[in-house]
């Protein structure tokens, strides 16, 4: 790079400024979240405004959340729903992604335009008739219910995803397969399955995490404890049972502990699958 | 043994029982013609049951009356009806304008921190990787938890942020930020760019490193300055992702209403109504279908313009 020392120090020292604003700005109020679940009550809610140095700083909020709510029924919840839409948007949606990435025929781009629209659809426009509809077929307030709501705006999103990381293979890996004597399914299977793990793995971790996350849907399909998940029964607590702040927090912290452990393990990854699925659609 | 074993394999291959293994037969399926399509059934049959059946029905329900609270006016269809109610609807319109505010201003802050951070982020020196992962974090949070999280520290009584403010002098005493029609709106807006601002980072960080080092290099040659150099190379290659990623999330901003039902339901008054919490609020606590129905039609032929406007403008099948 052209420039003096000394402008290139000072360009340096900005960055890092910026860069360090930026960090604290994002890692602030999460920290705040995580030492407010350490304190006890009585010293986040004072008479002498907010204490920054706690005389004691305690899990008590954690033991109290845990025993004495519903949210581990909660957690198991939105785990079997988690788990029941990754399962439905990783058979389905591996399968049309790799259709997508390496056959051509006819409709193929209008299809492809299709799978990115359907994301464009309000979410009420959806909410009301699976509401109605899943009333009609019993599939109201149940987990799986609750995982095909997730998987119709998941699985386009998990189909552009994972088209990105197929096309990132070079054709040749399946003509080397089928020379060999390989059939196109056990091209796919035994050659290319095994080289896109990585991005698979990122592709389902962004959409359990999504499926995680969701409020909205869940706050309308699920109306009892049977399959309510933890979004919406943290949301339900704060309003009807004046949940104090200590246990929200911990709650909270307990709930992202999953998304926060998976974002880290495959995050360069997932970020790559991310930027190049949406700078090209 | 061994030996015995691979033979056995080899003469199995043979035995017409071969014709019930899944993977062999599959293996046959996938040499036909329509391998492709029979690929995408799974998935098509899915989106066809879960997307588009209800989405047909749901525009159907916006030209009838189903309110689950007042079975006895039926099902029957009332033409354009609530279309026309929503005219006379004063709240219907103030969540327009309120929806306009809400996603300029929520989009244009997050393009500035989401340029900014990237801008700085991008640059070659030691650590800033790291920091890239925790400027991220913010985006993978759930709405339930960085809403409350905020509600937290902007509290009236407890608030960190209040604190702060009242210490450094900027106010006099602790602020109830959320029951102030004319602070309302301004908070949720920070929070959600802080929930949202990464994901404009994540894509221009990624155009950035999209531009070839070489364009910078026989400029600086040309003896364009530092200046010249963003404003004639890194501005114009970083326009379409812009673009892309202005109406990817203004899409989302105008489709959910999660995390202004979170933190204010659209109070105090109707200060922060938006016309998707609207649109939620007629469905989720009037069950009144068919006036949500419409409105969520509204939305959507809203949404179809910047939908047009999208595909124009990044081009997004050039590379499909």
């Amino acid at each position: 790079m052209v420039g003096s020392k000394r402008g290139d120090r000072i360009l340096n020292g900005i960055t890092y400024a910026v860069a360090i604003f930026f960090a604290l700005f994002c890692i602030l109020p999460l920290a705040w979240l995580v030492f407010t679940s350490l304190k006890p009550e009585t010293e986040i809610v004072t008479s002498l405004g907010v204490k920054y140095i706690p005389d004691t700083l305690t899990l008590k909020n954690y033991a109290d959340i845990w025993r004495q709510s519903d949210f581990p029924n909660l957690l198991k919840n939105s785990f079997v729903t988690t788990m029941t839409t990754v399962v439905l948007c990783l058979i389905t949606g591996t399968l049309a992604s790799y259709a997508f990435s390496r056959y051509e025929f006819p409709g193929r781009r209008k299809m492809l335009l299709g799978y990115l629209v359907v994301r464009m659809f309000p979410a009420v426009m959806k909410i009301i008739p699976l509401f109605i509809i899943m009333r009609a077929i019993g599939l109201l307030d149940t987990s799986f219910g609750l995982a095909l709501a997730y998987t119709s705006f998941l699985l386009p999103l998990f189909v552009w995803i994972m088209k990105g990381f197929f096309d990132a293979l070079p054709d040749d890996l399946e003509d080397a397969a089928r020379i060999e004597g390989c059939t196109r399914l056990g091209a796919m299977v035994r050659i290319v399955m095994p080289l896109v793990r990585n991005g698979l793995m990122a592709t389902t971790i962004f959409v359990a995490i999504a499926a995680w996350n969701e409020f909205l849907f869940a706050l309308m399909l699920t109306t009892s404890s049977g399959s309510r998940t933890w979004p919406v029964g943290l949301q339900l607590m704060i309003g009807e049972f004046q949940l104090p702040w200590g246990l929200l927090a911990a709650g909270g912290v307990i709930s992202i502990i999953p998304v926060v452990i998976l974002f880290a393990l495959v995050q360069q990854t997932m970020v790559r699958g991310l930027t190049e699925g949406a700078t090209k659609g | 043994m061994a030996t015995y074993v691979r033979e056995d394999w080899k003469t199995r291959q043979l035995r017409p029982i071969d014709r019930f293994n899944p993977f062999i037969w599959l293996g046959s399926v996938s040499e036909t013609r329509y391998w492709a399509w029979y690929l995408l059934v799974p998935s098509v049959v899915v989106i066809a049951m879960i997307v588009l059946y209800p989405t047909l029905y749901g525009i159907t329900l916006s030209f009838r009356e189903m309110r689950l609270t007042r079975p006895d006016l039926g099902t029957g269809f009332v033409g354009f009806e609530h279309y026309r109610e929503m005219l006379n609807d004063d709240i219907f319109w103030l969540s327009l304008k309120n929806t306009l505010v809400w996603v300029t201003s929520a989009v244009g802050l997050e393009l500035s921190l989401g340029l900014a951070s990237a801008l700085t982020l991008n640059r070659s020196l030691p650590g800033l990787k790291w920091i890239a992962v925790i400027v991220l974090l913010p985006w993978f949070l759930p709405n339930v938890v960085a809403g409350n999280m905020w509600a937290l520290m902007l509290d009236s009584r407890l608030g960190v942020i209040n604190d702060i403010l009242v210490r450094i002098g900027v106010l006099d005493q602790y602020k109830a930020w959320f029951a102030d029609p004319s602070t309302a709106m301004a908070a949720a807006v920070v929070i959600e760019a802080w929930h949202g601002f990464p994901f404009f980072t994540l894509l221009i960080m990624a155009a950035l490193k999209g531009i070839p080092d070489e364009l910078y290099q026989a400029a600086a040659v040309d003896g364009a300055t530092t200046i010249d150099r963003f404003r004639f190379i890194t501005v114009p290659m970083l326009k379409m992702v812009i673009v892309a990623a202005v109406v990817l999330r203004v899409i989302s901003l105008v489709n959910s209403p999660d995390l202004l039902l979170i933190l204010t339901g659209g109070g105090p008054g109707q200060a922060t109504m938006v016309l998707s919490l609207y649109a939620f609020e007629n469905a989720y606590r009037m069950f009144d279908f068919g006036y949500a129905g419409a409105l969520s039609v509204i939305m959507l032929i809203l949404l179809m313009i910047f939908c047009y406007c999208y595909v124009r403008a990044s081009n997004v099948m050039a590379n499909a």
